[in-house]
């Protein structure tokens, strides 16, 4: 009992402490070889929030995640999470990892597989055993027919494997959880299960940093978003506040019938048009600068074409992603692996 | 330390879990088991065989002779098999005839001729399917002169229960081989035991090292590597395998010795249930310093090449890249091996001496020297010392290899990247 009382009075706070910002990295700089995968980059995740860390594929947001996760370091520039450096021991108990391609030890038993995972994570003993038991139920793991946990892990099916390792990022409760690509590979089901962990995640005050290459994705999650292209960033900030800081200059225009050819000269007119996108059932079209959507519109009207839809919109991120990186934004990283 | 321990346990028992370990493991006493009872076994056979009592004495003395003879071949096993028939010298052509048409069905393995020749001690004939066991032909030549002798005793009035006495001599000739380099007997055993703990640490460094190779490109494949690196630091990973991986080498050992150990020691009652003869088997005296000598070698050796295993896992991609990878290290444990006859034989050679001293090979060599001749502590001192420093020098390259190559795929990476990845700071 008395034990019990001066174990909770001398416990670690850290749980309870928490600061402005998850994730606070400034300027930091990684090399390898003749390759900067990373460079000069400052980013800072608030607590609390889902962000997302998008960027084409080598872009440098798996070298960015490593960095976070203290398994490499930074050339230069310092990273703290939770106000501490990033290779402060007891923060790794804190954070949550899944990283991109995903697999287990194939021939050990899950709940042995979920009990080291958790070990490493500082849960021992029965509260491990406890938790394994509540996640397995909980993704339906384990039922009243069948126990999967006693199975090994090359006898489940992909997407029982992919729940395990869920379960192995989540089960010691993570202050701040980071999945790499958590999309990739996922079958509808899961990645629904998926944005439902996000979302009770984030309901809990916990942070979610993933990174994607799917815009879609990152849009409907994210609370604020990083664009990193050649391992430097090009824009951050909150979705909504991006979308303000470079929207309000697109149209989505939708005709009648096969009208487009009509018009193509019009879209093609760099003094009205910058870029316009076919989305299939409507262009996206953003603006030059300066030019007046009134006035592209009445273009449009006296061609003779038929307006089905003429609509001042926001871009969307893959606007956005696309108008900043472009197609050169994409180059080769050291291993396919931004 | 609690994270080390982690990864200690699962590589320790998620492998004496296995099927293969189990099956190693009581499968290797069976091998040692064939190895030390097969050959005495099969000594056992160059011993009479019960064949010899199974023939037919064609008695043509005129005495009681063939019945005493019959009586001296089977000993005190007193076996009836052997037939005496009594006759005169012109009907022993018809009789030998007969006795080989016996032999010849199968009923008899051979005959014996006995005459007045015989009695006076200069002359018997023997025909058989066993004519050319040694044993068997020294075993009837011995009951012959056993029972010439006793009748001349009896000739010269000395009675029939001490001639036995004085005839019966249960000799039991054991033989031993001198060389060069004194006798053998001794010497054979130690050279026996030196080769079974080259061959011991051999063998478990081959394996357990490749079993530490294949379980680095396991968690890198899988990626598994990732998330136990963002939990532990990469040189706590790595000695966790070791060390894991070593303890159950070990305990493989251990058991083996251990149940090499009762065998030795039941190899009477069990040679017995054979029904072949004993012998003497000297167990090598080990002291427990040579003991703890015996298990820091095994120990460093492990060490050394497990991490430089790991380190090759590490920077490969599949199993069959690492098959490729892992030349240079087998050549070098291949070559330790090759030299573990020629050290045997000349212990105290220069090659020997040298062999000793390089981490590559003192711990297969060290050990052999240590079981067959002894070691000056000048040589042994200098040994650990440098298997130790060759230790250090190794871990500290393969983990810097190690942590870089977890972390990289797809292309295997050449020799002058590897030397790079050396240099990166983390």
């Amino acid at each position: 009992m008395l034990s019990t009382y001066i174990f909770l009075l001398f416990r670690p706070r850290s749980r309870n402490y928490m600061t402005e910002y998850a994730i606070d990295i400034v300027n930091v700089t990684k090399r390898f070889a003749e390759h900067t995968a990373v460079r000069d980059l400052t980013l800072r995740v608030p607590t609390g929030s889902v962000y997302g860390l998008l960027g084409p594929n080598g872009a440098g947001k798996t070298t960015t995640i490593r960095m976070i996760l203290n398994i490499i370091a930074p050339d230069s520039g310092g990273i703290h999470i939770f106000g501490r450096p990033s290779n402060d021991r007891h923060i790794t108990e804190r954070l949550g990892y899944l990283p991109e391609e995903r697999g287990l030890y194939r021939k050990m038993q899950v709940r042995r597989v979920l009990k080291f995972l958790a070990e490493l994570k500082g849960v021992r003993g029965r509260e491990a055993d406890r938790r394994i038991d509540e996640w397995l139920v909980r993704l339906s793991l384990k039922t009243s027919e069948k126990d999967w946990g006693l199975a090994k892990i090359d006898e489940l099916s992909r997407g029982m494997q992919q729940k395990v390792q869920f379960i192995g990022t989540l089960l010691h409760d993570p202050d701040l959880v980071i999945l790499d690509e958590p999309f990739s590979g996922l079958d509808p089901i899961n990645a629904q299960a998926l944005k439902d962990t996000v979302v009770e995640l984030k309901k809990r005050g916990k942070t979610v940093i993933f990174s994607t290459h799917l815009m879609e994705n990152a849009e409907r999650l994210c609370d604020s978003v990083c664009i990193i292209a050649r391992g430097e960033k090009v824009l951050d900030g909150t979705v909504t506040g991006v979308k303000e800081e470079h929207g309000q200059r697109n149209v989505a225009l939708a005709l009648e019938g096969n009208g487009m050819q009509g018009v193509a000269s019009i879209l093609r007119d760099h003094s009205l048009v910058k870029r316009a996108d076919d989305s299939n059932r409507f262009f996206e079209i953003e603006m030059a600068p300066g030019a007046d959507p009134q006035a592209l519109l009445r273009r449009i009207v006296e061609s003779g074409a038929s307006v089905q839809r003429f609509e001042m919109i926001q871009p969307s991120l893959h606007q956005i992603f696309l108008q900043k990186v472009g197609a050169q934004g994409v180059e080769e990283g050291m291993s396919g692996h931004g | 330390m609690a994270k080390l321990w982690t990864i200690i346990k699962r590589e320790y028992l998620e492998r004496v879990r296995s099927k293969w370990f189990l099956i190693a493991t009581f499968l290797g006493p069976i091998f040692f088991a064939a190895i030390i009872i097969v050959p005495a076994w099969l000594a056992s056979r160059s011993k009479a065989t019960t064949d010899v009592y199974n023939i037919t004495i064609l008695d043509a003395t005129g005495t009681n002779f063939g019945q005493r003879l019959a009586v001296a071949i089977a000993g005190d096993t007193a076996d009836k098999k052997t037939v005496v028939r009594n006759l005169t010298p012109p009907e022993l052509t018809q009789a030998e005839s007969l006795a080989t048409r016996e032999v010849m069905l199968g009923g008899k393995v051979g005959y014996l001729v006995v005459n007045q020749q015989t009695v006076a001690g200069e002359a018997a004939r023997y025909a058989g399917r066993n004519a050319s066991s040694i044993p068997d032909m020294s075993q009837l030549r011995s009951a012959l002169r056993q029972t010439i002798l006793s009748q001349r005793l009896e000739g010269i009035g000395i009675d029939n229960s001490r001639t036995k006495e004085l005839t019966f001599i249960p000799l039991d000739f054991s033989t031993e081989r001198i060389t060069e380099r004194g006798r053998g007997g001794s010497g054979m055993a130690s050279v026996m035991f030196g080769f079974a703990i080259g061959f011991l640490l051999y063998m478990t460094i081959i394996i357990y090292g490749q079993t530490i190779m294949s379980s680095v490109i396991e968690e890198k494949t899988s990626r598994v590597a990732e998330v136990v690196m963002s939990s532990v630091p990469t040189d706590t990973l790595l000695a966790g395998k070791v060390l894991g991986v070593g303890a159950v080498g070990l305990t493989q050992q251990i058991l083996w010795v251990a149940t090499t150990y009762i065998l030795l020691k039941l190899r009477a009652p069990i040679m017995e249930r054979l029904g072949a003869p004993t012998m003497s088997f000297g167990l090598p005296e080990i002291s427990l310093g040579a003991a703890i000598l015996f298990l820091l070698f095994f120990v460093l050796g492990f060490i050394f090449y497990s991490a430089l295993y790991a380190a090759v896992g590490s920077a490969v991609n599949s199993e069959q890249e690492a098959r490729q990878a892992a030349t240079p290290l087998m050549i070098m444990i291949v070559f330790a091996g090759v030299f573990i006859q020629p050290v045997l034989l000349n212990p105290t050679g220069t090659i020997a001496q040298v062999l000793s001293l390089v981490p590559i090979t003192s711990p297969i060599i060290m050990p052999i020297r240590m079981a067959v001749t002894g070691v000056p502590p000048i040589e042994m001192t200098a040994s650990i010392g440098f298997l130790v420093i060759g230790c250090i020098a190794v871990l500290w390259l393969a983990s810097r290899i190690y942590r870089v190559g977890l972390l990289m795929y797809g292309k295997r990476p050449t020799m002058r990247e590897m030397a790079r990845w050396v240099s990166y700071s983390r």
